[in-house]
């Protein structure tokens, strides 16, 4: 792989990342609308909002909360070229980690009781999910042979079959991150179950686009981690149907589920999350798989 | 040439402690603090441009004598201290397993070395050995210890004016604590040099002692009761180092030379995993491992430096020195496997304890029993890529670790407290020193700093060992998620405050605390930019050294490292982070008119103000917290499996190490 066609795709995905992620909450909107019943708004409302957001006149509430929303986008942005450059997996999450690690801290350095609410809650979202994606690379790199995704590539065959059982642990780490029900404890995707929303109710205007578009990122990415699994054959195109499949699985887990409590989130995802994978670890180990 | 350096790492420090004991005048003293410092550094680094290493050394035969002699003086003063103990404040659990551990340590090596040894005192040849591992040990301990030193004249000068000001003192003790700050020194440059099994064991004992001196330094019944804990929990460590020696005696004193034992390791025969599972017994004491933990998170009760000097860059470096020195030796066994098993338990434990603390010091004390089983875990794994990273922990630690203490301390010195939630919102008044704090909490978290880069190889090395690596894994990344929530939401505590109107109080720049605080931050951050070189001219040699093939952990290029199944692009991950981050974090100033109060239902009372309007118009405080789920994560509550859990481990160590 030339450098200079890498270097393209990875400006391709930086630009391309946020028009995906904004249609897929719009197209999400939609669907969870009709689910319960409503019309819904039109499928690029997610734009608009974020355009919208970006006119509002800028008011911040705490001293670091500027900058941390600002650091949120660069490193889930740097995280996103790491990943289209096709490096190290483990250091793609360490720099996804980094930045998501900067909402809740951007939340708690705002004398709110809502938005320390929120943080602390995410922080909690954090240690649900944190160990199954750092856990998950290691099945992967193990088939493939290396961490880099540019290995995964070149490993010639689809991993799902070998995998399956890490990608299962693998969504329930997705629907952490997308902030789904039952795990939407620190503030719903949707706000469709509080007034006021958890980890950002005190970003406003301009640093709440900043935030949405960091989420937008950070879904593909993730979606994007999902479609590695059958990425090389003839029957690469599966990849895209991985990813979208696993988001439209999200969408019906969201609506058929009720936010469920820290604890049980963090029991259910420590136990089954990260039991899966380590089954998954052992038995490539024993060779079974 | 050596001989002159060695006298000047190891004997120039405890001679200018003594000294420091007859001197009254801080200012003299703060002289012979800093003349110690500036002669470390400089020597520590003639030492590294010594060129040609491993290098032997034998001192003049008279020395083991000496060291004979002062070790059972040492072992004398224990019993002493422990009996004026009893005469004081009666029988206490501590003083009597003092007593008892310091004779089931003491009586075996004098029955060794006065009935089973040839000729008294037993010479090895050479008595001291140093290669790259002693040398990396050395620069930490000459330049980082130093620092801590330095940066403890004027501490200490705080600390007593504030204790004076309470009544609680009525003279300056800080000659005794500048003796046992710079014994520390000399004694772990003797630790690390060390050859001679009977020398490790004696400078084992000195920095035991120094650690009992500066716990116990303030004198309140807790430090004395803590000082105590710290001293048997270490003699535990100390009858391991006895015991070793006898085990490994077969009449020849090559049989207790450090080197040869490492080197004959696997061939030794029956029971040869004995020893071995002895002196890391000696070093899981040392390095406050399960469960002995209890031991440095007692320490806390000194002062601020004692706490930072014990963490970064002696005592509990000791511990893992020990562990990764006799590695090699235990390669390729079921002991191996298991310790990297314990390491894992001790990280993954430490960082759900961390949690619950809300004391800054107990929360930086999990924080590096953690980092330190994160070492034995390498050191278990015992591949070279393991033992690189094992290696470049130990040095990434020991500066933020030294950074993080010394923070606290001289935030401590402007809220006159410890606790994380009285450090809420200090962001806004002492902006440098919260700056400095947060980086260097972020050096220990996240990419692209070393301990993240370490550990990234760690769990890179844990996925290649077969079977076991499963349970290893799953501990080392739910410890990692821990880990990352402990220090976020402290870093949160910090940061936490409403806009102020007008600009906030200016922050005193102190040279000793900022001076020194910057210093070490530069470190961390330079050896992070530098981890190809680092690891080129350090790490590599060292594995080198110890039978290692240096090519199977890393290469290294111009902007990255690699190892044999990833790759970590050091240069441009700084860059684009340093662009990513810093960038907002030093530009990104909202303008004063947009400063809004935080939501507060639409009940606020005005911009900076911390409070609400309740029923009848009333005005009420707004108060936040941070959160430490004490009920499910507090120490009551997990001890209870932990401690067994480690007792469990070290059980089966032995069972295996025997069979």
């Amino acid at each position: 792989m030339n450098t200079g066609w890498l270097i393209g795709s990875a400006i391709i995905a930086v630009i391309v990342a946020p028009l995906i992620g904004g249609l897929l909450r719009g197209i999400d909107r939609k669907l969870t609308a009709h689910m319960q019943g409503r019309i819904g708004p039109p499928i690029i409302q997610p734009f608009y909002d974020v355009i919208k957001l970006f006119g509002k006149k800028p008011m911040v509430a705490g001293g670091a909360q500027l900058a941390f929303a600002y650091a949120y986008l660069a490193l889930i942005i740097t995280a996103v070229v790491f990943f289209a450059l096709r490096q190290d997996l483990l250091v793609v999450l360490f720099i996804l980690f980094f930045g998501s690690l900067c909402l809740p801290i951007g939340a708690l350095s705002v004398k709110s009781p809502y938005s320390q609410f929120g943080g602390h809650r995410e922080l909690l979202q954090f240690l649900a999910y944190e160990p199954i994606l750092l856990l998950a690379t290691i099945p992967i790199a193990l088939k493939a042979g290396g961490f880099p995704v540019a290995d995964i590539f070149k490993y010639g065959q689809p991993l799902l079959p070998h995998l399956w059982i890490t990608f299962i642990a693998l969504l329930i780490a997705l629907a952490i991150v997308m902030r789904k029900s039952p795990f939407d404890i620190s503030g719903s995707e949707h706000a469709h179950q509080e007034l006021v929303r958890g980890v950002v109710t005190e970003f406003s205007g301009p640093y709440l686009a900043l935030i949405e578009l960091g989420h937008w990122y950070e879904m593909v990415l993730l979606l994007s981690i999902l479609g590695l699994f059958w990425v090389t054959g003839s029957l690469w195109w599966l990849s895209i149907i991985i990813a979208l499949g696993s988001w439209f699985i999200m969408l019906i887990v969201d609506n058929i589920n009720a936010r469920l409590t820290w604890s049980w989130m963090l029991k259910f995802a420590w136990g089954a999350g990260i039991i899966l994978v380590a089954l998954n670890i052992l038995f490539i180990n024993l060779g079974w798989m | 040439m050596i001989g002159t350096l060695v006298g000047l790492a190891i004997l120039f420090p405890i001679i200018t402690g003594l000294i420091c004991l007859l001197i009254k005048n801080h200012k003299a003293r703060g002289g012979v603090v800093y003349l110690t410092a500036a002669v470390l550094i400089i020597s520590s680094i003639f030492f590294l441009r010594q060129g040609s290493f491993p290098i032997g050394y034998s001192p003049a035969s008279t020395w083991d004598s000496v060291i004979l002699v002062f070790n059972y003086v040492i072992l004398a003063c224990f019993l002493f201290v422990a009996i004026r103990d009893i005469a004081q404040r009666g029988v206490s659990r501590h003083n009597i397993l003092t007593i008892a551990l310091t004779l089931v340590a003491g009586i075996p090596l004098a029955i060794f070395e006065f009935s089973w040894a040839p000729h008294t005192p037993l010479e090895v040849t050479p008595a001291l050995y140093i290669d790259h591992l002693s040398i990396i040990m050395c620069l930490i301990i000459s330049i980082i210890g130093s620092l801590i030193c330095v940066y403890a004249i004027r501490y200490m000068k705080d600390h007593e004016e504030h204790r004076m000001h309470l009544g609680e003192l009525k003279e300056t003790t800080q000659p005794k604590f500048f003796f046992f700050m710079l014994m520390f020194l000399g004694a772990m440059n003797g630790l690390v040099f060390a050859n001679n099994l009977l020398w490790l064991a004696f400078f084992w004992e000195v920095t035991t002692l120094a650690c009992w001196g500066l716990i116990r330094h303030d004198e309140t019944p807790i430090a004395i009761t803590n000082a105590f804990r710290a001293l048997w929990m270490c003699l535990i460590g100390s009858v391991g180092f006895s015991l070793a020696i006898m085990f490994l005696w077969n009449g020849s004193s090559d049989s207790i030379s450090l080197m040869q034992v490492i080197s004959s390791g696997a061939s030794a025969g029956p029971l040869f995993l004995l020893p071995f599972a002895l002196l890391c017994l000696a070093g899981f004491t040392k390095a406050a491992q399960l469960p002995f933990q209890s031991w440095l998170l007692g320490a806390m009760v000194a002062p601020t430096p004692v706490s930072a000097l014990l963490h970064s860059s002696t005592m509990v470096k000791a511990g893992v020195y020990l562990v990764l020195r006799i590695a090699p030796g235990f390669q390729g066994t079921h002991l191996s496997t298991l310790i990297a098993i314990y390491g894992g338990a001790v990280f993954l434990a430490t960082a759900i304890l961390a949690i619950s603390q809300s004391e800054a010091k107990r929360v930086l004390a999990y924080s590096t029993i953690g980092n330190l089983g994160l070492i034995m875990l390498c050191a278990g794994i015992n591949t070279p890529l393991a033992i690189a990273v094992g290696i470049m922990l130990l040095i990434f630690h020991a500066v933020s670790k030294g950074l993080l203490f010394l923070c606290v301390g001289a935030i401590e010195h402007h809220i006159w407290s410890r606790n994380i939630e009285d450090m809420e919102g200090v962001a806004r008044n002492l902006p440098l020193l919260t700056g400095i704090t947060i980086a260097g909490m972020l050096s220990m978290l996240v990419a692209p700093f070393g301990v993240l880069i370490a550990k990234w190889g760690a769990m890179e090395a844990a996925s290649g060992i077969g079977v076991w690596s499963t349970l290893v894994l799953v501990l080392l990344m739910l410890g990692s998620g821990a880990t990352t929530v402990f220090w976020a939401k402290w870093i949160g505590r910090f940061l936490c405050h409403s806009p102020v109107p007008g600009s906030a109080k200016t922050e005193p720049f102190i040279p000793l605390y900022h001076g020194i605080l910057l210093m070490l931050i530069t470190f961390a951050v330079v050896f992070s930019i530098l981890i190809a070189p680092v690891y080129n001219s350090f790490v590599a040699p060292a594995l080198t050294e110890a039978g290692y093939t240096a090519a199977l952990a890393f290469t290294t290029g111009a902007w990255f490292l690699k190892s044999p199944i990833g790759i970590f692009a050091a240069w441009p991950i700084f860059i684009i982070i340093t662009l990513a981050l810093f960038i907002p974090v030093l530009t990104a100033r909202a303008k004063p008119e947009a400063s809004r109060s935080s939501y507060m239902c639409g009940e606020n009372v005005e911009i900076g103000v911390d409070q609400f309007v309740a029923v009848a118009d009333e005005r009420t405080g707004l108060k936040t917290g941070g959160f430490y789920i004490e009920n499910i994560l507090g120490e009551g509550n997990l001890n209870r499996f932990v401690v067994p859990v480690g007792i469990v481990l070290l059980v089966i160590l032995f069972v295996l190490a025997a069979i």
